[in-house]
């Protein structure tokens, strides 16, 4: 904020107070913040007794966000990525301990899944982007020098804090996971100032749900559903979603390329799926939706499979749906062939958007 | 007696011209205690009816106060009866469910029968400006849509403000109100903050219409009783006040390089406000008004009525000179299909005419954001008369104003976090001067010229800024 709440302790005088009525309409108070960042909207709702204390652990939790944007970012040429992406080709840099953790988890999803998460697809994507933007498609020289670019195999990390790329035209974009991870450090911020039941949203493709709003059993969320068809939910309690989708088409000039781009072919994905991902932490949500989006259902379920506290759901644009998983039931859909509900999609105002 | 002359002298200050002036901004108080015009800043107060008697409205205008009576139309004899007696500046009428024809006669005979007073329609539809999220609070629970991630949306007014120039033509300026979203604890507790106070004001400034905003009561009682936390927001509220210049409408050119042409207020709604959102400089039209003249204007049209055969002929010379026009759902015989198309799909097909192009939508819009999306993408920014990058937070509005068609960009920041807002915009021009409610008038920016067009960056905007540009070639925004 701008201003520090408009003196938030001394405004809470007798006479500034609306009515208690008003108030007391909810049994426990509750605070909804957001700011921008990251290029989207981070809102947070923190239930608590103390409308001051949740107020400011929210602030501190969004300033973290903001914290976090400033060495993650690809558009701002000053953050610490921006800087480690133009000095680290074949040279040793060090670099600050939130970008050194990402980078290191991401190499671990990208050896997981045999390198269908890499966040060095960056190159890549770039070349897609004028195709995307209405421009020519690149050519066949274009990107072979721009897969010459990509490959996490070539980034080298020197714990605790040195990063080395073995590429002389590697750039990293943490666009898959960053989001994840301050989701992730903001839920920690909120916690270490008192806050128990809470929710962060970044920008609508990961959620995490701490513990659960009072007299609920946990925050509802409802899935992107292509189909309109399903309207698949998932109450999140202590947990994370994360939504991945591929640039839907143009109306008016036929098909568009995508923005998520297979860095095994080089090319942009064509999928008719969406794909929502539950996890322990938002990191993980954040860098398996996309993953997902990538392998497909075949080859995601046997990957999800492989792992603990982690299920998934995708679903088509004709409205089939493949559910995996250790907790397949955290999934529900209300009634095959349901509408999503009217009050969500009016209220919301919008229509679906593409993961930047 | 010395508060008496001061409110008096206030009252000169401000300026008593009887018509309102666009960008104002008016408080809907309730009946007690209030400041003195000159403490608010705000001269231009609204009391729903029914009111207290008729001494207690005096009292008001002591305070330096112009008093509107708000009514619906069947209290509007006994409101406007009131305000005369009263000797308010004018009644407010709440418009909801009536026609603009219904509402045009309303307006005549009020005027006829109370000459006195200026009478207004109050728009209907307002929201309150602000940068949203996806999260929803309902009732006893909170619904999330997941979703790949999202741009900020924008709740603004600017396509209601089009719409209602277009279709209210009665009722300019236009007034609009809205409700303050006031649904977590703390905005219980506190009421709006100064960002939002600012924003709604500044946005009234920007889109040249008058907002009325609810003044709340705690903060009304506050202010009255002197408390100096409450005076310490409204100080703050109060620079945003002053900022806004108030034009006199009828002296405003809007800047546009789009017509939409549009029968039906409400049903294309969402499709302008979308395409508002996106900073597209677009001009809402009724086919009955479409015209060679109005075309020259432009070098895009949106189609989203039935036109006449000599409108489409209008249309298909409009595209030979290089224009792009979109039909949306509107099928028929054109003339440009002697050509095959040079795209077709399930959605849509795309023929070349001349030196422009004509793209037929098969369907309703049914997805608002990417329509808009595919429409300045197909515009492209070498058709636009005014443009922003990188800033998906920042709305912009252009006009030509005042004698020396001085070219002047409202800019609004609805995020909370300051942006620096690259700008380009179509002619050149000698003079770029910066002012925005922080930090006063007036800062030189330092522009680029490419082709046609000015390139100039505003350093870190915070909620509004206005540009003042004066003209080289005198070409300014026209497309």
């Amino acid at each position: 904020m701008r201003w520090s709440r408009f003196l938030l302790a001394a405004l809470l005088s007798p006479l500034f107070l609306l009515p208690v009525s008003q108030v007391s309409s909810q049994s426990k108070p509750f605070v909804h913040k957001k700011r921008y960042a990251m290029g989207t909207v981070f809102e947070i709702v923190a239930y608590n007794d103390s409308v001051a204390r949740a107020s400011s652990a929210i602030d501190r939790a969004l300033d973290e966000v903001v914290r976090l944007d400033k060495v993650m970012s690809n558009f701002m040429p000053e953050s610490d990525l921006s800087s480690m992406n133009r000095e680290a080709h074949f040279h040793v840099v060090r670099i600050p301990p939130d970008l050194y953790k990402v980078i290191e988890t991401s190499l671990g999803y990208s050896r997981f899944s045999d390198g269908a998460f890499d966040v060095s697809v960056g190159p890549l994507v770039d070349l897609w982007k004028a195709a995307l933007a209405g421009g020519a498609p690149p050519t066949a020289a274009e990107l072979a020098r721009a897969r010459t670019c990509v490959g996490y195999e070539k980034i080298v990390l020197m714990a605790p804090d040195q990063i080395e790329f073995r590429s002389d035209c590697m750039r990293l974009d943490l666009g898959s996971i960053g989001k994840g991870y301050a989701v992730d450090r903001a839920m920690e911020t909120l916690i270490s100032n008192g806050i128990e039941q809470a929710y962060i949203n970044a920008g609508g493709s990961t959620i995490y749900g701490m513990s659960a709003p009072p007299d609920h059993d946990g925050w509802l969320v409802h899935l992107r559903d292509p189909s309109n068809r399903l309207d698949p939910q998932v109450n999140l309690k202590s947990n994370s979603v994360s939504t991945s989708e591929q640039t839907a088409a143009s109306l008016l000039e036929g098909d568009a390329p995508g923005h998520i781009v297979e860095p095994a072919s080089g090319r942009p994905l064509h999928t008719e799926y969406a794909v929502s991902v539950t996890a322990r932490s938002a990191t993980a949500s954040d860098a398996l939706s996309t993953t997902l989006l990538l392998l497909g259902p075949v080859k995601g379920v046997a990957l999800v499979a492989r792992l603990k506290d982690v299920s998934a759901i995708w679903i088509s644009a004709d409205g089939r749906k493949t559910i995996a998983g250790s907790e397949t039931a955290i999934f529900v859909i209300p009634d095959s062939g349901s509408p999503a509900t009217a009050a969500t999609v009016k209220s919301t105002g919008r229509r679906r958007e593409n993961k930047q | 007696m010395l508060l008496r002359t001061c409110a008096y002298l206030w009252l000169a200050a401000v300026g008593l011209s009887v018509e309102p002036a666009a960008g104002d901004v008016l408080l809907r108080v309730t009946p007690g205690p209030l400041p003195t015009a000159k403490a608010i800043g705000v001269s231009d107060i609204v009391m729903r009816w029914p009111v207290p008697e008729t001494a207690e409205l005096t009292k008001l205008r002591v305070l330096g106060f112009r008093l509107f009576l708000e009514a619906g139309s069947s209290d509007l004899a006994a409101a406007a009866g009131a305000a005369e007696r009263a000797e308010a500046a004018g009644v407010i009428i709440d418009s909801k469910g009536s026609d603009s024809a219904a509402n045009g006669e309303l307006l005549r005979s009020s005027k006829v029968a109370h000459p006195k007073l200026v009478f207004r329609f109050l728009i209907p539809g307002g929201k309150q400006p602000q940068m949203k999220g996806r999260l929803v609070v309902e009732r006893e629970g909170i619904l999330q849509v997941s979703s790949p991630s999202s741009q900020p949306w924008l709740d603004t007014n600017l396509a209601l403000a089009k719409l209602a120039e277009t279709f209210h033509p009665d009722a300019m300026p236009v007034l609009y109100d809205f409700q303050w979203d006031l649904s977590d604890s703390l905005h219980k507790q506190l009421g709006p903050s100064v960002d939002e106070y600012a924003l709604a004001i500044a946005e009234a400034d920007a889109i040249r219409a008058d907002a009325v905003l609810d003044f709340p009561e705690p903060l009304q009682k506050a202010l009255a009783a002197d408390q100096s936390d409450a005076w310490a927001l409204w100080d703050q509220v109060k620079r945003y006040i002053a900022f806004s210049p108030r034009v006199p409408s009828e002296e405003i050119q809007s800047i546009a390089n789009m017509g939409v042409v549009t029968s039906d207020e409400q049903a294309n709604y969402e499709a302008a406000n979308l395409l508002a959102r996106h900073n597209l400089a677009f001009e809402n039209i009724r086919p009955q008004d479409l015209t060679a003249q109005r075309l020259n204007a432009w070098n895009a049209v949106v189609v989203f009525c039935s036109l006449r055969s000599a409108d489409i002929d209008l249309l298909n010379d409009f595209v030979k000179r290089g224009a792009i026009v979109v039909l949306v759902n509107q099928r028929g015989e054109y003339p440009w299909h002697v050509n095959a198309p040079i795209r077709h799909d399930s959605h849509s097909a795309t023929f070349n005419v001349g030196s422009g192009q004509v793209v037929e939508l098969g369907e309703p819009v049914t997805d608002p954001e990417q329509f808009a999306r595919d429409l300045r993408r197909l515009i492209g920014p070498e058709r636009s008369a005014v443009g922003l990058w990188n800033s998906p937070t920042t709305l912009v509005t252009a006009y030509r104003q005042g004698p020396g068609d001085e070219t002047v960009l409202n800019v609004i920041n609805y995020a909370d976090v300051p942006e620096n807002v690259q700008v380009q915009i179509r002619g050149r021009f000698t003079s770029i001067q910066l002012e925005s409610p922080e930090e006063g008038c007036c800062r030189a920016l330092q522009a680029v010229s490419r082709g046609s067009f000015t390139e100039f960056t505003i350093p870190r905007l915070v909620i509004a800024a206005r540009v003042r540009l004066k003209v080289a070639d005198n070409r300014g925004a026209n497309p």
